[in-house]
């Protein structure tokens, strides 16, 4: 019989996209270039997340997602990691 | 205003939202209000009283004693009146409850222990800076901790607790019984004021601008007679504003309580006096308080008060802030004018003559000018006002001699002329539902009183001629005048932001004509030829055309000479068009090819390809062509045209015959109890979907023999065929039957008691009996069908008009949740306040309105042109083509690279080719991207918005044959933008692994084994026996092998935590030591025990999906279907979004958002660019949760308070935003509306600066 690996499941459904935890100096970049240098100003996500969760990151880092795209093929998302 | 003062203008930079203390309240008064009165007997305002001259001088003439101005510019001056007692704040009430709670009676301390305190200081303050929305459910979950505590941490005190009855009355209780005592407002005052500052941060308030005390009037402020001026009635009577007379309310009360409380009254009678004050001053404020009598006039009309005057939609907001009136503008009804161009607009010369510009003259028009003033303000291109430099206005019907006047005219002064041939004006027409319903045109001054217009732009206005009128706007400065014909001229408009493609383009009339014009047989007469000639203004003639006058040649000459295209018709007589350099060689022009809102017609191909001005061009002279020619060869419709050959129509009466026989049948079966039911239907069921299908076939079968009877000259036919007006259903209505008329879907069935009209027999079930019409237009209906022909039309009206305030408000919604969003310099959507929303706007930054219906580039296309002019070389190799493909990698977007790469291989493109469609490729995406600037958020929400009016009501809809049915249209899309907790209809696709999808009874199998199954549904019979202290459950063999289900299975499930037993298909479970009435609740307890199955999973489906099993369900729970082991988890799917959010995180649910709303809409054949689902998207999930299109989800994280106020619930916002201390720094347009200043958007995000003195850069 098939047994599932529970924990992982969800990362290989097909509508959630890559998520990966970025490094603190690409973090910096990108709160930089895109939030003024403010982390508040990129888009959230909760550390309840299940997919945060699943990664195990912590509130204060920034995930790069990379989405595939209807118009762009693949694109680039960016999303700071929140309490709430 | 008056001209010759120096006025300098200020620019409002922000506003900063506050309370007043009662100090400055006194301070910026300028008289107290003690007497009730308002005149005395001579009419003379009395002083300290309500009308007190200090408050404002009123008329022209009057003096302000204040600050010496007269009525027109005394901003007037606000009063005040000491109160004799303090009262509650109304709209405050239910802060001060929360603050009373929250805080130590004695010492005013918030009831946290001091050691949490630093640390809660901390994240108030950083959540106050930059999460506004989790700094107000902290300072809640701070007040609820704070008030679960009763003796303060710091001075120990015993606090009572606080109730709040609303509106405004607060009691505290003060013994164990829970006996009430009365807090009055000066009790409560005094606890507010020992609150300390840096306490405030957790209870919500900003220390700077609020003291919580402050929610306790005093001292109430009397607003200045220009917020309520008293209007003089025909009769002569002073009437006055519905404040003042609550104001006179208030004096007199607080007189009468003073003078009580000084007089020493019984505590009873003051008590009695400070309510009715209270009740007063909180009606004062808002008239429409749940629990409180209304104050009103004697004629029992409503007084409106401050809140009624602010909230709603006839409120100051809605109907005088982001609404305002406009001068220089016209209204009166439209009609047609095909000799027009698309740009123009034609104007009535009355109106001409009152609509004017201001003209400063200068050396190069002077004279020009001089013959306006000459010609006055009754001759057309006149003028009607002189401005002298020294800023006198002089009004030139008053002018003996103008002809002298206008010889004085130099440089400098400045003159209001009439409208004339080439200004730039807007044009609009109600509903504005989308940037197309405003329009600039170029001036044609006519005669008549009409406005008249091109009869290709009707279809973004959404115009007709039935007596509609629309606005024009005449611009009045060369800034305005330059950006309306840039940007909005009508031919920059012709492709629609919604989808990428054409929306302006010929419909009706003209495409008759261009499908009888371009038809195979039609030949022009030379003369008659060469009259349409005329209009194309053409130095030549091409070669080809020597003298052959077809039809076909006659659009080709409209054709630029090098464009070739090929696409399918929509009439079949000459499916396939073809163009080949510039030459119509094959095809009729119908629909398909120079339609309105068609993608890929030809016209799209030479908007695209040859630009708008030539696409514009290109309309404008072949409607003149095509009416030209409609004009000469005729075309009208009458009866005969309607009557079918004899032949036929025994044809079709034999066919419908048949049908009804079929029904009778089928009812007849019905009737004998023989009918079988369809799977997870009832037998009723069954019946009607087999009379329906039945009829609904006869109906399509009689309307194909009709169509097909039609003559090829026949105009119904022609309109049909060629797209013009009237579908094949419409044809069959007119010539053969109506068929099934429905209301709700169904047949007809409502009526006198078991029928539907008294003319059949109770409880009829046959055809004509529901609704059925064998008749049709021609023929004219039975009495019997002509009703109900009636029942089915007006539940079409009702659903049409219920529909336009659905989809009205949630466009309203969507506007207010997506306005404030820009396209900033980097090309990432921004909110208004600096937010990220998208990192590059629709993932490509691609604009809609610039792209090939949702492409920047057609690259086959792009590849097929460039072909033709490097058509020799050998194909490329595949590695020569990604060598140069990696060169704009970095430049393009992949999906750009790919489709590149895929179609030059597949063409077999040479190097010259491949060159050149990289560098073209390159071009084109690069001029299809947005500006920075662009409101991408308000074009999202118009494209979704302007379609609502044309989705179906009709909630339900019946996917696949069985019993699987779910939301659609207008009910779906609200659903998904509520960010509803559940859909109404939840449905799952759960797609099987391995060997499970291959075969049809293990899926079958899977799927059973999915329904929720309770112990009930297996089990007959449930009996208590008192004596033994058991339930038996009798359980049904049966249906436990339906469920692959054994009797241990079950037996199992109760055995570890009961004594359970089994005994011949009896389940026994044994409850010593329980009452009987515990025994019962047990038992029901039990049989709701899910035994099998999954929670909340209804019904299930098998069907086959390419080549796997699949299975549908009614009812979703996602969560427990993934563990299944059968079930493939990458796949699987539901429609609830929310449970996709829990499951699978907010990406996912990002994803189905966008998926969901894009098979909606294509479901209802709507066509809406991805870009504008993503952004809405986007915004729902920025921050991490899903957020309604509301006003408790993205309008409430919106950081303009005023954008906020003028959405919902105006008073609230307002009122918070001032305990918060918030600041409205004017970034988005609803708030930049409302202030009246330029909003920073578009062309308004860009300003000129001049450096002034020396660059020291340059220097060095």
């Amino acid at each position: 019989m098939l047994k599932k690996d529970k924990d992982k499941l969800i990362l290989e459904h097909y509508m959630v996209p890559e998520h990966i935890i970025l490094s603190e100096e690409e973090k910096r970049e990108i709160i930089e270039k895109f939030a003024g240098g403010n982390p508040y100003n990129l888009p959230y996500i909760l550390a309840t997340d299940p997919v945060v969760k699943e990664l195990g990151a912590k509130p204060g880092d920034v995930l790069k997602i990379i989405r595939v795209s209807p118009t762009g093929y693949k694109s680039i998302y960016y999303r700071l990691v929140v309490r709430r | 205003m008056s001209m010759d003062k120096e006025v300098t203008k200020y620019a409002i930079e922000r506003v900063k939202f506050g309370l007043l203390s009662p100090q400055i309240i006194r301070k910026m008064s300028v008289v107290e209000v003690t007497n009730p009165d308002t005149y005395d007997d001579d009419g003379v305002p009395i002083t300290g009283g309500v009308m007190d001259k200090r408050f404002g001088a009123q008329e022209p003439r009057q003096t302000c004693p204040i600050c010496n101005n007269t009525g027109m510019t005394c901003p007037g001056h606000f009063g005040h009146i000491e109160l004799a007692e303090p009262i509650v704040h109304v709209l405050f009430a239910e802060d001060v409850y929360n603050t009373l709670r929250a805080v130590c009676h004695s010492c005013g301390r918030v009831k946290i222990n001091e050691d949490k305190k630093e640390k809660f200081r901390k994240t108030a303050a950083l959540y106050k800076k930059f999460r506004k929305d989790v700094y107000n459910l902290y300072v809640k979950t701070i007040i609820s901790k704070a008030a679960s505590v009763s003796t303060c941490p710091f001075c120990g005190a015993h606090n009572p607790k606080v109730v709040f009855e609303k509106p405004y009355s607060f009691f505290k209780v003060v013994d164990e019984e829970g006996t009430l005592e009365d807090m009055y407002p000066n009790e409560i005052r005094e606890i507010l004021e020992r609150i300390p500052d840096e306490d405030l941060i957790f209870i919500g308030y900003d220390k700077d601008v609020v003291r919580p005390e402050w929610l306790i009037i005093e001292v109430l402020p009397v607003p200045p007679l220009t917020v309520r001026p008293s209007t003089q009635l025909e009769s002569g009577i002073r009437s006055e504003d519905d404040l003042t007379h609550k104001l006179t309310d208030i004096v007199k009360i607080n007189t009468r309580l003073r003078e009580n409380k000084e007089s020493g009254s019984p505590a009873l009678i003051i008590r009695d006096d400070l309510n009715l004050l209270q009740w007063h001053i909180s009606v004062y404020f808002n008239n429409d308080l749940p629990g409180v009598p209304a104050a009103a006039h004697r004629s029992g009309r409503r007084l409106r008060t401050l809140v009624q005057r602010l909230s709603g939609k006839e409120g100051r907001f809605r109907t005088n802030l982001i609404g305002k009136r406009v001068d220089f503008s016209a209204r009166t009804v439209i009609s047609p004018d095909s000799n027009l161009s698309i740009n123009e607009v034609g104007v009535p010369v009355e109106v001409a003559k009152e609509l004017t510009i201001q003209v400063r003259v200068t050396e190069h028009n002077i004279e020009e000018i001089k013959q306006y003033i000459i010609n006055g303000p009754d001759i057309h291109p006149g003028a009607n006002y002189i401005i002298r430099p020294d800023g006198r206005r002089i009004h030139l019907s008053f002018v003996q001699d103008r002809k002298a006047l206008a010889d004085t005219i130099a440089p400098g002064f400045i003159v209001e002329r009439h409208l004339k041939d080439g200004d730039i004006v807007l044009f609009n027409r109600q509903p504005s539902l989308h940037r197309m319903s405003m329009m600039a045109h170029i001036v044609k001054v006519l005669p008549y009183r009409t406005f008249r217009l091109h009869l290709a732009v009707c279809p973004p206005y959404n115009a007709d001629f039935d007596g509609d009128e629309m606005n024009l706007h005449a611009l009045q400065n060369e800034e305005a005048i330059a950006e309306a014909k840039m940007l909005m001229l009508v031919d920059k408009q012709i492709i629609t932001p919604r989808y990428g493609a054409p929306i302006i383009g010929f419909g009706k009339d003209t495409i008759t004509s261009s499908y009888l014009l371009t038809s195979q047989e039609t030949n022009l007469v030379k003369e008659e030829f060469y009259n349409f000639l005329s209009i194309l203004d053409l130095d030549t003639l091409p070669k080809w055309l020597r003298s052959r006058y077809t039809g076909k040649n006659m659009f080709s000459l409209l054709l630029p000479p090098d464009f070739t295209y090929s696409l399918t018709a929509a009439s079949e007589i000459e499916p396939e068009v073809i163009v080949k350099k510039g030459r119509l060689t094959k095809g009729v022009i119908d629909v398909a090819s120079i339609g309105a809102e068609k993608a890929d017609s030809i016209l799209h191909r030479l908007v695209r390809e040859y630009g708008n001005d030539f696409a514009g061009d290109f309309i404008t002279k072949l409607s003149k062509i095509l009416d030209r020619y409609l004009i000469s060869t005729g075309f009208s419709i009458g009866a005969h045209d309607l009557k079918l050959p004899k032949k036929i129509t025994t044809k079709i009466m034999s066919r419908i015959k048949r049908a009804l026989n079929q029904v009778n049948g089928l009812i007849q079966k019905y009737e004998r109890g023989e009918l079988e039911a369809t799977k997870g239907l009832t037998v009723e069921e069954t019946l009607e979907r087999e009379i329906n299908n039945i009829l609904s076939k006869a109906r399509d079968k009689a309307g194909e023999l009709a169509l097909k009877a039609l003559d090829k000259d026949n105009p119904l036919y022609i309109m049909t065929i060629s797209g013009a007006r009237g579908s094949s259903l419409n044809v069959a209505q007119l010539t053969a039957l109506l068929g099934q008329q429905t209301v709700r879907g169904e047949r007809i069935s409502r009526g006198y008691g078991d029928r539907t009209l008294t003319h059949f027999k109770p409880g009829s079930k046959t055809a004509q009996a529901r609704g059925f019409i064998v008749n049709n237009f021609f023929n004219g209906l039975s009495p019997t069908e002509f009703f109900f022909h009636s029942m089915a039309g007006r539940e079409g009206l009702m659903d049409t008009a219920v529909r336009t305030q659905q989809s009205g408000y949630l466009y309203r919604r969507l506007v207010y949740s997506l306005d404030h969003l820009l396209v900033d310099h980097d090309y990432a959507v921004r909110t208004a306040d600096g937010r990220v929303v998208q990192f590059k706007y629709g993932e490509d930054g691609v604009d809609p309105a610039r792209s090939d219906h949702g492409k920047p580039v057609n690259v086959l296309r792009l590849v097929e042109s460039i072909s033709l002019l490097y058509p020799k070389g050998a194909a490329a190799s595949t590695e020569y083509i990604d060598n140069k493909l990696q060169k704009i990698r970095n430049m393009v977007p992949e999906s750009l690279v790919k489709e590149l790469r895929d179609v030059l291989i597949k063409k077999k493109a040479n190097r010259s080719v491949v060159r050149e469609a990289i560098k073209q490729a390159v071009i084109n995406y690069k001029t299809s991207t947005t500006d920075p600037g662009s409101a991408v958020g308000v074009v999202a929400a118009q494209s979704i918005g302007e379609p609502g009016t044309q989705m179906t009501l009709r909630t339900f809809h019946y996917a696949g044959v069985r019993e699987r049915n779910v939301t659609i249209g207008l009910p779906r899309i609200m659903e998904i933008v509520d960010a509803r907790k559940s859909p109404s209809t939840p449905t799952m696709t759960i797609y099987l692994t391995g060997r499970f999808a291959k075969k049809e009874e293990l899926a079958e199998k899977v799927a059973s084994k999915l329904i929720e199954t309770r112990l009930r549904d297996v089990v007959t019979e449930a009996t208590i026996d008192i004596v033994n202290r058991t339930i038996m459950f009798a359980l049904n063999p049966e249906a436990l092998r339906e469920k692959d289900l054994e009797p241990e299975k079950i037996l199992k499930m109760f055995t570890k935590k009961y004594s359970a037993s089994l005994k011949d298909n009896y389940l026994i479970i044994k409850l010593a030591n329980k009452s009987l009435e515990e025994i019962k609740k047990y038992r029901d307890r039990f049989l709701n025990r899910i035994v099998s199955g999954v929670k909340s999973i209804e019904h299930v489906t098998v069907e086959k999906e390419g080549n796997e099993w699949v299975i549908y369900t009614s009812g979703s729970n996602l969560k427990e279907v993934l563990k299944r082991p059968e079930v493939d988890h990458r796949r699987t799917v539901t429609n609830d979004i929310f449970q996709i959010y829990e499951v699978l995180g907010i990406e996912a649910a990002r994803n189905a958002i966008i998926y969901e709303l894009k098979k909606t809409l294509e479901e209802q054949g709507l066509d809406v660019d991805v870009r504008h689902l993503m952004l809405v998207a986007d915004i729902m999930t920025r921050d991490g949760v899903i957020r309604q299109t509301g006003r408790y989800g993205i309008v409430s994280t919106k950081e303009s308070v005023f954008s906020r106020a003028a959405f919902e619930i105006t008073v609230p916002v307002l009122k918070n935003a001032s305990l918060r201390g918030e600041e409205d720094r004017l970034k988005g347009v609803t708030e930049n509306l409302i202030v009246g200043s330029r909003a920073p958007v578009g062309t308004g995000l860009v300003d000129v600066y001049m450096q002034i003195g020396e660059r020291r850069g340059r220097k060095q």
